[in-house]
């Protein structure tokens, strides 16, 4: 279905403005791409039934029957937001679909101080490896707030699961309930802070199991870690199938020529996605085979370095005309799945990642994709069967040559891993993941 | 009376219960940055480590028909560069084990004397850690059970690739034996020996899960004409 948007007119808007600005000086010459002023309303979450094209019938039989055995169990998901962020983003899916499947969850949030906030964002950062010094005030805020959310909350579920570090010391109120109780870490913990992990993991010790989202986040701790990956919604706006004629639109709008092979980056102006390294490697390739590069992408507006690297885009682009820029707001799902499917590569050369779920979304709309080989990327791409990891400009360069020059071997690529996707990194398997974590947990339990 | 009508009208002495089996996988204490790291955790690690890094691979990278057959050998290349190894380490077939207690010291043995050969190889870093994993199972039934070939010829159409998993790689694991379910069943319920025969023949290295799937189908079609 094609979206409702606004008519084409000057731009007159901050974000309008932004992205003609965006454009380089060979494409301010193409019509702007018309892009929501605001984000459009939610769209409705599916039901399991829509997934069966996607799935098929066995694989949400195998749901139902794992669902079976939870009939009459309950499930608490506490979390800190419930809109904006990965987090709440899953939540929105999941907690409906876990409800279609009869397994009764309730969805609670934490509430807070700023104070508090400012405290578990210092914390986030620290567990990412951040420089912090972790004061006994900082603690008292942390213990407090949880101590206060804890009295107001009821825990009369069978499994209990707390999303990240903001509540997880409400587990030292579990002696007063028989749930099971998950800690939920979907954060990279791979190098933490010291002292805030140190502080922390007294508490994770109490809980009877964690989840983490890579086998290199996983600490040495007492109790299981199971691993769930980070997933995608294949309805979601994102990932839905697009008519061929909204592709179309979509690619006329920004300037992009379909007759010709199309390479993309989708990922925010971040240093970290090496946008700059993808410009010099479409450029090193393009010396052997005609291409164009799109580089897709946000943070520009509300990111002063975000801003600096578009910058540095656009000057290693100079005036190349089949290097498209685009700086678009996060609600653009529509336009950046257009954007996938038209392409004939895409590219997500990264030198820092967490899980690299636009790589995801490639490997899903069967795009042979090429990518650096950090963070979660290599759990995705399995190189030379899934997709191509890079660890330079210069290999970069030659896969993006090797694959436009080889297409019967990069339509194979891309069909093994849409496929890989559809086994390990889709909606339904998250939610397997969960009725599974459920009764192994419960099985478990002392009598 | 044909020989196809009577395997038609011949009717199995049990039913097959389509089962499957899902797996959550965790993550253990057990790593390894180096091939003598690596050894070390093979002769440590949990028995159902083992089983996830080869019978689990299979099944989690089942659309893949070459150059994927266990983790172990997967590493050896990706991270470690020592093709050689790999392709030792990749010539392991699950099949020819009964216990993973087996497998394991097949893997142990590779592994010592690709080490005696090229201690060099021992302590070189590789370029990604491999992480040993593991799995909890849950048994879980399907919608579809078999009284005749033509109904288990249907289930096989319909069930997901996990319950072709279950039934005819990790079972030889259950039942003990070089067979699988389907064979096991074929053979001893519906009296098809044959077919048996031939299910327990096709090469699941050289072909996805649904290849594999495909050719049961198409024996058991050739079983039911």
């Amino acid at each position: 279905m094609e979206p409702v948007k606004t008519e084409p007119v000057a731009s007159t808007t901050p974000s309008e403005r932004a992205f003609d600005h965006a454009l380089s000086s060979k494409t301010e010459r193409r019509t702007a791409p018309r892009t929501w002023e605001t984000p459009p309303a939610p769209v409705p979450s599916p039901h399991l039934d829509d997934y069966q094209s996607i799935v098929g019938s066995a694989e949400l039989d195998e749901l139902r029957f794992l669902a079976r055995d939870l009939k009459g169990k309950t499930l608490k998901m506490v979390n800190s937001t419930a809109v904006g962020g990965g987090v709440a983003e899953m939540l929105n899916r999941l907690v409906p679909m876990l409800a279609e499947l009869e397994v009764v969850t309730h969805w609670d949030i934490i509430t807070g101080g700023n104070d508090f906030f400012e405290v578990t964002k210092a914390f986030h950062n620290a567990l990412h490896g951040a420089e912090y010094e972790l004061t006994r005030h900082a603690q008292e805020i942390f213990l407090t707030c949880n101590e206060q959310n804890r009295q107001r909350m009821q825990f009369n579920e069978d499994v209990v699961v707390i999303h990240d570090p903001q509540p997880a010391a409400l587990v030292l109120g579990r002696q007063d309930h028989p749930a099971r109780w998950i800690w939920r870490c979907h954060i990279d913990l791979s190098n933490p802070h010291p002292q805030v992990w140190g502080f922390l993991r007294p508490f994770i010790e109490q809980f009877d199991a964690a989840i983490v989202s890579s086998q290199s986040f996983a600490r040495q701790l007492p109790i299981p870690q199971y691993l769930f990956y980070p997933c995608i919604d294949p309805l979601s706006e994102k990932n839905k199938p697009l008519d061929d004629s909204f592709v179309q639109k979509v690619c006329d709008e920004f300037g992009v020529d379909r007759s010709r092979p199309i390479v993309t980056q989708v990922s925010r102006f971040d240093r970290l996605k090496d946008p700059v390294g993808v410009v010099q490697a479409f450029k090193l390739a393009r010396k052997y085979v005609d291409c164009q590069l799109v580089l897709a992408g946000g943070g520009a507006s509300d990111d002063p370095e975000g801003a600096i690297v578009l910058a540095e885009v656009r000057e290693a682009a100079g005036n190349d005309p089949d290097i498209i820029i685009l700086d678009l707001p996060p609600w653009c799902a529509l336009e950046i799945n257009a954007l996938q499917q038209a392409s004939t590569v895409v590219v997500q050369k990264s030198i820092k990642e967490g899980f690299g779920l636009t790589v995801t979304e490639a490997l899903w709309k069967g795009k042979p994709t090429i990518a650096g080989a950090v963070g979660g990327i290599p759990n995705q791409v399995i190189d030379k069967l899934t997709g191509m990891l890079v660890h330079s400009v210069e290999g970069c360069a030659y896969q993006i040559r090797y694959l436009l020059t080889h297409p019967e071997f990069a339509a194979q690529m891309g069909r093994n891993g849409r496929e890989h996707v559809k086994e390990n990194f889709l909606m339904t398997t998250n939610v397997r993941r969960w009725l599974l974590l459920m009764q192994i947990m419960l099985r478990s339990a002392p009598a | 009376m044909s020989a196809a009508q009577t395997t038609l009208q011949r009717t199995p002495v049990k039913p097959f219960y389509f089962n499957t089996s899902a797996h959550l996988m965790r993550v253990t204490k057990y790593k390894a940055n180096t091939l003598s790291e690596l050894l070390d955790a093979l002769r440590d690690c949990p028995e159902d480590s083992i089983f996830q890094h080869t019978f689990r691979t299979l099944e989690e990278h089942h659309f893949i028909r070459a150059g994927f057959s266990n983790d172990f050998a997967h590493w050896a290349l990706a991270a470690c560069k020592e093709p050689s190894l790999a392709e030792a380490l990749a010539s392991v077939d699950v099949r020819e084990f009964t216990s993973v207690a087996e497998l394991r010291e097949r893997f142990i043995q590779i592994l010592e004397r690709y080490l005696r050969e090229n201690p060099e190889s021992g302590e070189r870093v590789a370029d990604e850690t491999f992480y040993f994993c593991a799995s909890d199972t849950v048994v879980v039934p399907t919608s579809f059970q078999a009284h005749s070939l033509h109904e288990f010829t249907e289930g096989m159409r319909g069930v997901s690739l996990h319950s072709i998993h279950h039934h005819f790689i990790e079972a030889r694991l259950r039942i003990k034996l070089m067979s699988n379910d389907f064979s096991q069943w074929l053979h001893e319920d519906a009296g098809l020996t044959d077919t048996a025969r031939s299910l327990n023949r096709i090469d699941i290295y050289t072909a996805s899960l649904e290849d594999v799937r495909q050719q049961i189908v198409r024996i058991l079609e050739k079983s039911l004409t």
